[in-house]
């Protein structure tokens, strides 16, 4: 029938219509998506609630999981360098909406550490605390608005609406799913300490704080269980935006106690800046747990900026004055070492030193000259051994002094730093073929002339003992012992009080040896007979020394190629014949005497004029003697990681005996080479021969202050790499490649 | 003998040559960082070609929402004409690693500024100012000394209608020879796309 019809027709245009306006007006639902990249949108935003149904007056959650596409992350409250804090805005007619809770950031660097960002991938849930009123009816109705950056390789804004509705009623209703969610988010939201039984403290080492200046002091945490707080992982610390300050970063010293370092800005702020942000202790398999801070600094003193008329060359100007906090990579010692474990290191690295190829001749030149003491003048062996000891530990201090020193003045340095400086090398050089030409009889020191004298006379050959000392120190600094990689490394990253103390422990290691020869009854007299044979010993070690020489010629061509290695083998040649004018003088009286030094002194000067000019002209990088190795980049490592493929580095100089040992010995034998290619290994090598900021850097994101270091990273754990011991073995190597490459197999 | 070359070795061992500390910005009050730079069109600019009068650089990146934000409300554009064009020079810095002349020469036609776009592509000036964010803002008074170094406004989000121009209350300040308010302030934007 035609009414019917048209009245059927009527109820469908309106549902058409009514349906039009209901999709025409935009509706916010729970879930939303933000940040398209090319028509991909990079963020998936939901907002939840923990409860499926709320009770007047109650409490509950409310929150926005975040949820991003692989490389994407938004950022922490306060993003770092760059970037902008994610922003969710509540609102909920009826319900009061707390502050939004952090879970415990992540921290992102550009590969050369200039830009660091703090924020999240993956996944986050950002929640709050809300309340119903107590006149709640109904169904609330829940909205965020939530405004963030979503970044990789650049930058997409991400506005989202998101909107439900959650029912009032007699009971409050938990959501299992979705408490498990929040209460996993809330595990990581960092707590004040107090709450966890956590009691810190912070002392600065200045009353006030300089604008413009760098300000340290020690931050204390101890837990009330006793537990040893001892392992952190890197970034555990993330500072909140302080006003006033430029940059904080934290390094852990010893356990509980963290070395505060930072910078003051240049203008004063309002108030009194505080030491504020959150730490996450503990590793993934200690479990974490995650405190925030907020600690009163000190007042800011202003200094004024002296007015600089500006040079004609424009300087390059020195650091500092980025206005933002940054958190500042922290040297983190390696977990678990105390004072006294580090000292035990030391100690025991030191006696192993006496081992390593680097130190042995002058060990065993010493053992020449005692054990000839031994026999001829038992109460004076006392007396060396002390004299030998006061030379080695004197010389370790004041290395430490240099350490100290070159620190305070704002620059790095690491074990085996010396041998880095072509002047230095050539001054040892010089040292050691004197020495071995004295051995060989070409001139004496003292009246310790002929060879079987059997007078020692006391003062001289005490003043030798100290020498020997001393040029054990100089000769052990290129080579590391086991133990002794943790140690230093421990020492070069703290106070002033734990170097002096590591070093003197190193020391006393060094020269156990010939206390112990002292120290035991009868050990002294099982030694042998003098005789002829001491003679022909104490040449013999005169080639040991020339040996050590030539090794230290080689170093000086890879710092400062063959033409300095040239310069250096004239100058060793007129030190050979200074030595020799010497001696000749030693023979004669008088003016002649007199005239004999003098000519020594005069070819030595000039030669040494001539000869000893580096500039510093870099030499081609020396070739690796493993093969297929490349020189070590970041852009290169991570690309390799990319890939798939298991990375090993090796951190090694020209001058480090255990370095070069180990690449001859296990890097380059069969088996290992075979691991490798079957691994699809990819080889760096860091080559710490001539200083360079970036290895020192990251020797000591390791904990070590110095070479060998090797690091074995997986592709499925690239943040986590393995540190391998200092005395490679092949076995070692292998398992240790096996493991990286194995599949979804933990680095560490 | 021997004692006076150890004691040589000894003192050679103390001079510790310094190594290169990796600058990390420029610092206000003091002299702003040289440079000398091409620009979109190939002409070179240079610090010291400006000497005697205000300098602004603007570190950008056009791919940068934060950017095409104040592109779009032409924030630079306006700040730069309200200034006395005889005392200042504005100069744009891109030190992103992948742009070419030609993506700043079809940037700078298509928002009809003026000012060049200095390519910094090794971002060597980038880093040796610091310059962490885009925008990144730089005052470089009449004398050469960094002046001001931070953010453009005090509105990272864009909400506000009026906010703070830092860069235009730095100029007027150092022109009529008053204290500059705020030497630095805290700079917002995406992190410039270095090399490395």
């Amino acid at each position: 029938m035609k009414g019917s019809r048209s009245a059927r027709w009527g109820v469908l245009l309106w549902a058409l219509v009514a349906s039009a306006v209901v999709w025409a007006e935009p509706q916010a639902t729970a879930t939303g998506t933000g940040a398209p990249d090319e028509g991909n949108p990079r963020l998936e935003a939901t907002l939840l609630v923990d409860a499926s149904q709320v009770k007047p007056g109650d409490t509950f959650r409310v929150g926005v999981r975040f949820q991003l596409d692989p490389d994407w992350y938004i950022y922490w409250k306060n993003p770092g360098d760059s970037g902008l804090s994610t922003e969710v805005s509540w609102d909920a007619p009826g319900v009061t909406v707390g502050e939004l809770r952090w879970p415990f950031p992540s921290t992102f660097r550009t590969p050369d550490g200039f830009i660091v960002t703090h924020g999240y991938k993956g996944e986050v849930l950002l929640f709050a605390e809300a309340h119903a009123s107590e006149q709640a009816t109904g169904s609330l109705t829940l909205s965020a608005a939530v405004d963030a950056l979503v970044c990789a390789h650049r930058c997409i804004p991400a506005e989202i609406l998101l909107s439900r509705s959650l029912p009032v009623g007699m009971a409050t209703v938990r959501d299992a799913e979705a408490t498990a969610l929040f209460d996993a988010a809330q595990a990581q939201v960092p707590r004040p300490p107090e709450s966890s039984g956590h009691t810190v403290a912070l002392a600065l080492d200045a009353q006030t704080l300089k604008t413009g200046q760098p300000f340290s002091g020690t931050f204390t945490i101890s837990a009330s269980d006793g537990k040893s707080i001892s392992a952190v992982e890197p970034d555990f610390f993330v500072p909140e935006r302080i006003r006033g300050i430029t940059r904080m970063g934290l390094a852990l010293e010893a356990p509980g106690r963290f070395q505060l370092k930072g910078d003051a800005a240049p203008n004063a702020p309002k108030e009194q800046p505080r030491f504020k942000g959150v730490l996450r202790l503990g590793t993934a398999q200690t479990g974490y747990q995650a405190l925030e801070v907020d600690l009163p600094l000190a007042p800011v003193e202003v200094v004024p900026v002296a007015p600089k008329a500006p040079p004609k060359m424009a300087p390059f100007t020195p650091p500092v004055v980025a206005a933002q906090v940054q958190a500042v990579a922290p040297a983190v010692a390696e977990p678990g070492v105390s004072l006294g474990l580090a000292m035990l290191f030391a100690f025991l690295g030191g006696a192993l030193l006496n081992l390593m190829p680097c130190v042995f001749p002058v060990l065993a030149l010493k053992a020449y000259g005692f054990t000839r003491m031994a026999q001829e003048d038992r109460k004076h062996v006392g007396v060396h051994a002390l004299a030998y000891t006061g030379g080695i530990v004197g010389t370790m201090l004041l290395l430490a002094g240099v350490v100290l020193g070159v620190r305070a003045g704002g620059h790095s340095v690491g074990w085996g730093f010396q041998f880095q400086e072509p002047l230095f090398v050539a001054a040892v050089c010089a040292v050691l073929v004197a020495f071995a030409l004295n051995l060989f009889g070409v001139f004496h020191v003292g009246t310790d002339g002929t060879a079987l004298s059997t007078q020692v006379d006391a003062s001289s050959g005490v003043a030798r003992s100290v020498g020997e000392g001393v040029l054990a120190v100089v000769l052990a600094t290129p080579c590391s012992a086991p133990m002794m990689g943790t140690a230093v490394g421990f020492a070069f990253a703290a106070g002033p009080g734990t170097v002096l103390a590591i070093f003197t422990a190193l020391g006393l290691g060094l020269a156990l040896p010939f206390c112990a020869l002292v120290m035991v009854p009868g050990l002294a007299k099982r030694l042998p007979k003098p005789g002829v044979w001491m003679e022909r010993a104490k040449q013999l070690l005169g080639f040991a020394l020339l040996g050590t020489a030539v090794w230290l010629v080689w170093v000086m061509g890879g710092l400062a190629g063959v033409d300095g290695m040239a310069r250096l083998l004239a100058f060793l040649v007129s030190v050979a014949m200074g030595a020799w004018l010497y001696g000749l003088a030693q023979a004669a009286v008088g003016t002649r005497r007199l005239l004999g030094i003098g000519a020594a002194l005069v070819v030595l000067a000039t030669t040494g004029g001539f000869a000893l000019r580096f500039d510093g002209a870099a030499p081609t990088a020396r070739a690796s003697s493993v093969s297929s190795a490349q020189p070590w980049d970041d852009a290169a490592v991570a690309a390799a990681l990319k890939a798939g493929q298991p990375v090993f580095i090796d951190f090694t100089a020209d001058w480090c005996l255990t370095c070069k040992f180990n690449e001859r010995t296990v890097l380059t034998r069969e088996e290992v080479r075979a691991a490798f290619s079957r691994h699809q290994v990819a080889f760096f090598v860091a080559d710490w021969t001539r200083r360079d900021a970036r290895i020192s850097t990251k020797l000591g994101e390791h904990g070590r202050a110095g070479v060998p270091m090797y690091l074995v990273i997986s592709p499925s754990a690239p943040e986590r790499p393995e540190v391998l011991p200092e005395l490679l073995t092949p076995d070692l190597v292998i398992q240790a490649v096996q493991r990286a490459a194995g599949p979804g197999a933990d680095a560490t | 003998m021997k004692r006076v070359l150890t004691a040589l070795a000894l003192t050679a061992a103390l001079s510790v040559a310094v190594p290169a500390f990796a600058a990390d910005g420029a610092e206000v009050g003091k002299p702003a960082p040289a440079f000398t730079l091409k620009d979109e069109a190939g002409k070179e600019h240079s610090l010291a070609q400006y000497q005697g009068k205000i300098i602004v650089l603007e570190w950008t990146n056009p791919g940068c929402p934060f950017v095409q934000r104040h592109y779009k409300a032409n924030t630079m554009q306006n700040t730069l004409k309200a200034l006395d064009a005889k005392k200042v020079v504005w100069l744009a810095v891109d030190s992103t690693a992948s742009n070419t002349a030609e993506q700043s020469t079809a940037w700078k036609k298509e928002k009809a500024f003026t000012y060049p776009v200095l390519q910094d592509t090794d971002g060597k000036v980038g880093k040796a100012y610091g310059a962490k964010t885009t925008p990144h803002m730089y005052v470089i008074d009449a004398k050469g000394v960094l002046q001001y170094a931070g953010a453009i406004d005090d509105d990272p989000r864009g909400k506000n209608a009026t906010p703070v121009n830092h860069v235009k209350t730095t100029v007027d300040a150092l022109l009529s020879g008053k204290p500059v308010p705020a030497a630095t302030t805290e700079p917002y934007g995406c992190s410039v796309k270095y090399k490395s």
